[in-house]
C-alpha cells in the first residue's frame, strides 16, 4: 500500500511540533473566520496568505496553516447559522433550517454540539475519500497532455458559477478579465513586454495576493458600510448542554449519508459545498419522511447538511491537489498560495512534493479532531467573539490585510493597488460579477497560454488539436455543458432551495 | 431604463477588450522570426472572448441592482477615501498613528460611538505594532514615533 506509506510520512511531517501549533493555530482562527459576520472562508484564507508569507514559513507549515484555517471556517459558518438564523458562509444556509428552530427551543447548545460531531463526521468521510481518490486521479492525470489541460481549465471556468449560477455570460467576462489581468508583464515565452506601459512596477506583472486581498477584504467593508450593518444582531442564548449518546447515535448513519452526498458534490466541477450541503439534506428529510420533523429542530436536521458541507469541502481539495484547478473560492486562494510557494500544482505534486501533499492531506485529518475537540469546549468563547459588532471587527481585519500587503513589499504603491482592487470588486460585485472566476484567471492564465502554446508547437499550429483527443473532446463538451445547464436547471434548482427555506416557519 | 448597470459594464468591456486586442496587434515580432504562437497570440484570442461576451450583456442586460446613492454613496467614497489615507500617511506618520487614525475612523463612520471607535483603533494598532516589531521580527514603519 503506497497510499498508507505515504500517509504515515504525511503524518510525520504534520506531527512535528511547529506544523502541529500552527494546525491548532489555524483551526482556531478559522472557526473565528467562519462564525463571525462578514468574512467568509475564501476571504479569512486570502487575509492569512500575506501574513504566512511574510512570516518566512516553510511551503508545509503554510499550507497546513491555511488547510487547518479552511478546514476550521467550514465549521464556524455553522454557529451564527444556529444561533442568528444568519448563515457565516453559503454552504451553512441549510443549517439555518433545523438549527435555528432547535436554537429557538432552547436547545442551542444541543445543535451546536451536534453539528459539531457531525462537521467531524463529514469532513472525516470526505478526508478518506480524498486520500483515496486523489492518487488515483493523480496518476490519470499524468496522461494528461498540453491540449488535455487547455481544455480543463476551460472546464473548471465553465463549471466555476456552479449550477445554481445565475448569469453564466458573467462568469465567462468574470474569467476573461482574470486571465487578461494575468498577461500584464514580460511573457515568459517571448520576453516580450505586455501591456506593462512602461511602468517598471508591471514588468513582473500584477501580484495576485494583492489582488485577492483587495477584491475580498476591501469590497466586503464597502458593503458593510453599504448596508449599514454595523452593529450586529441580537442573539440566542446558550444554554447548558444536555445531548444524550442516543441522540448523536441516532443521527450517525444521517452523518454517514451526508458526509459521502457531501464529498461527491465537492469533487464535481461546478457543484460545490452549498449543493453538497442542500442535496445531504433534502436527500435525508425524503429518506427518513415522517419518522423526522425536519424544518421543525430535528437534530438530524442539523447533521445532514453540516456533514454534507465539510465533506464537499474535504472533495473540493481533490480537483485542487490533483489537476491543480480549484472548484471553489477558498480552494482557489489555497492554490494562490501554493503558486506563491513556487510549487506547480497538478498531478506532478504527488511525486514531487509529496511531503506537502500528504503533510496537508494528513494535517486534514488531525486539524478535524483539533477542531473537534476545539469546538464543543470552547463554543462558548466563539459565541461571545460573534457578539463583537462588524462595526469594530471589520475596521480592524481591513487593518490587518493592510499589515499583510504592507510587510510583503514595504511599499505603499501595493497598497494603493489593493484599495483600487476593492473598489474595482465593490463596483463588479454590485453589477453581480462574480470575484472567484477573476481570481482564477488570474492564476490560472499563465498555465492556459503555456498549455495553449505548447499544444500548437506540436501540431505544427494546426487548433483542431485542442480537441482531437478523445479525452479533451469529453472535457470540453462537459465544459460546455457548465455553461449551457444553469439556463435550464438553474432556475429550477434555485426555485427548489427557495421553496426549502420557505417551508420551515422559522425563516424570514 | 432598469438595466443601465450591465449596459454600461458592456461598453466599457466592450472598449476594453478592442483596446486589449488592438495594442497586442502592435508588439514587435519577438527576436527569431515569429512562430505560429507568438505574445499576441493568446491576447488576441481574449480579446474576441471579452468582446463577444460585452456584446451579448450589452444586448441582454440583467436587470439592475441598487446603487447607493446620497448619504450611502458619500460614505462609501469617504470610507475609500479614509483607506487612501492610510496608504499615504503609513510611511511618513508611522504605523501606530497612521493604524489609529485610519481604524477610528472607520468604525466611527460604520456607527461606533467616537470614544470606542477612538480606544479600539489605538489599541489595535499598539497590540499589532508590538506583536509585529517585536514578537515577529517584522518592521513596520515607526514614523513619528522612531526614537532611535
Amino acid at each position: 500500500m503506497d497510499t498508507l506509506q505515504f500517509l504515515m510520512d504525511g503524518f510525520a511531517v504534520a506531527l512535528t511540533p511547529t506544523n502541529l501549533l500552527f494546525a491548532l493555530f489555524g483551526a482556531f482562527i478559522g472557526t473565528l473566520i467562519g462564525a463571525l459576520p462578514g468574512l467568509g472562508p475564501a476571504n479569512g484564507v486570502a487575509i492569512l496568505i500575506p501574513l504566512a508569507f511574510t512570516l518566512g514559513l516553510p511551503p508545509e507549515t503554510a499550507m497546513i496553516l491555511l488547510t487547518s484555517v479552511y478546514a476550521g471556517a467550514m465549521y464556524g459558518g455553522r454557529i451564527s447559522s444556529i444561533l442568528l438564523n444568519i448563515p457565516g458562509d453559503e454552504p451553512a444556509m441549510m443549517t439555518c433550517l433545523d438549527g435555528y428552530p432547535m436554537a429557538q427551543k432552547g436547545k442551542a447548545a444541543e445543535a451546536l454540539a451536534m453539528s459539531a460531531i457531525a462537521s467531524f463526521a463529514g469532513s472525516l468521510i470526505g478526508t478518506i475519500g480524498l486520500i483515496l481518490l486523489a492518487p488515483v486521479l493523480a496518476r490519470f492525470a499524468l496522461t494528461f497532455g498540453p491540449a488535455e489541460y487547455f481544455a480543463l481549465f476551460m472546464l473548471a471556468f465553465a463549471t466555476l458559477g456552479g449550477i445554481t449560477g445565475k448569469n453564466p455570460m458573467k462568469t465567462v467576462v468574470a474569467a476573461t478579465i482574470g486571465i487578461m489581468i494575468s498577461t500584464v508583464g514580460i511573457d515568459i515565452a517571448t520576453g516580450t513586454q505586455r501591456y506593462t506601459f512602461g511602468v517598471l512596477k508591471l514588468y513582473e506583472g500584477i501580484d495576485f495576493i494583492l489582488a485577492i486581498v483587495g477584491l475580498f477584504a476591501i469590497s466586503e467593508l464597502l458593503f458593510f458600510i453599504e448596508e449599514r450593518a454595523g452593529a450586529g444582531r441580537k442573539m440566542i442564548k446558550v444554554g447548558k448542554l444536555m445531548l444524550r449518546p442516543k441522540e448523536i447515535l441516532a443521527a450517525v448513519p444521517t452523518m454517514f449519508r451526508g458526509g459521502i452526498l457531501g464529498f461527491i458534490a465537492g469533487v464535481l466541477p461546478g457543484a460545490g459545498a452549498s449543493l453538497g450541503s442542500f442535496i445531504s439534506y433534502t436527500m435525508e428529510k425524503q429518506y427518513l419522511g415522517k419518522k423526522a420533523h425536519f424544518g421543525d429542530g430535528d437534530p438530524r436536521g442539523v447533521a445532514a447538511p453540516e456533514a454534507g458541507n465539510n465533506g464537499a469541502a474535504s472533495g473540493a481539495l481533490v480537483p485542487m491537489l490533483t489537476l491543480g484547478v480549484p472548484g471553489s473560492g477558498t480552494t482557489a486562494v489555497l492554490l494562490a498560495m501554493l503558486i506563491s510557494l513556487n510549487i506547480t500544482p497538478g498531478p506532478l505534486m504527488f511525486t514531487q512534493n509529496a511531503d506537502i501533499v500528504w503533510g496537508v492531506i494528513a494535517a486534514l485529518l488531525i486539524g478535524n479532531v483539533l477542531l473537534l475537540l476545539l469546538n464543543i469546549p470552547l463554543v462558548g468563547f466563539f459565541v461571545k467573539l460573534l457578539s463583537v459588532p462588524p462595526m469594530y471587527l471589520l475596521p480592524i481585519v481591513t487593518m490587518v490585510a493592510f499589515v499583510g500587503i504592507y510587510s510583503i513589499s514595504h511599499s505603499a504603491f501595493d497598497l494603493y493597488f489593493m484599495i483600487a482592487f476593492g473598489v474595482a470588486g465593490y463596483v463588479l460585485r454590485k453589477l453581480e460579477i462574480p470575484m472567484v472566476p477573476i481570481i482564477l484567471g488570474m492564476l490560472l492564465g499563465p498555465e492556459m497560454e503555456k498549455n495553449l502554446g505548447h499544444a500548437l508547437v506540436i501540431s505544427d499550429g494546426e487548433w483542431s488539436i485542442l480537441w482531437a483527443s478523445p479525452l479533451a473532446l469529453g472535457l470540453w463538451i462537459v465544459a460546455g455543458l457548465g455553461l449551457i445547464l444553469p439556463y435550464i436547471i438553474g432556475p429550477i434548482l434555485r426555485r427548489r432551495m427557495n421553496n426549502a427555506m420557505k417551508e420551515s416557519p422559522t425563516s424570514d | 431604463m432598469t438595466a443601465r448597470g450591465d449596459r454600461i459594464l458592456g461598453i466599457g468591456l466592450l472598449v476594453l477588450a478592442v483596446a486589449y486586442g488592438w495594442v497586442a496587434q502592435g508588439w514587435p515580432e519577438p527576436f527569431g522570426g515569429a512562430e505560429t504562437v507568438g505574445p499576441e497570440t493568446f491576447p488576441t484570442l481574449l480579446a474576441v472572448v471579452l468582446g463577444l461576451s460585452s456584446v451579448y450583456l450589452i444586448l441582454k442586460p440583467d436587470p439592475d441592482t441598487k446603487w447607493p446613492m446620497g448619504r450611502t454613496g458619500a460614505e462609501i467614497l469617504l470610507s475609500i477615501v479614509i483607506l487612501a489615507l492610510y496608504a499615504f500617511l503609513l510611511e511618513p506618520l508611522g504605523f501606530v498613528i497612521s493604524t489609529t487614525l485610519a481604524v477610528s475612523a472607520l468604525c466611527w463612520r460604520m456607527g461606533a460611538r467616537p470614544v470606542s471607535a477612538f480606544l479600539t483603533g489605538l489599541i489595535s494598532a499598539v497590540v499589532v505594532f508590538v506583536l509585529f516589531n517585536y514578537a515577529l521580527e517584522l518592521s513596520l514603519p515607526a514614523g513619528l514615533l522612531e526614537f532611535e
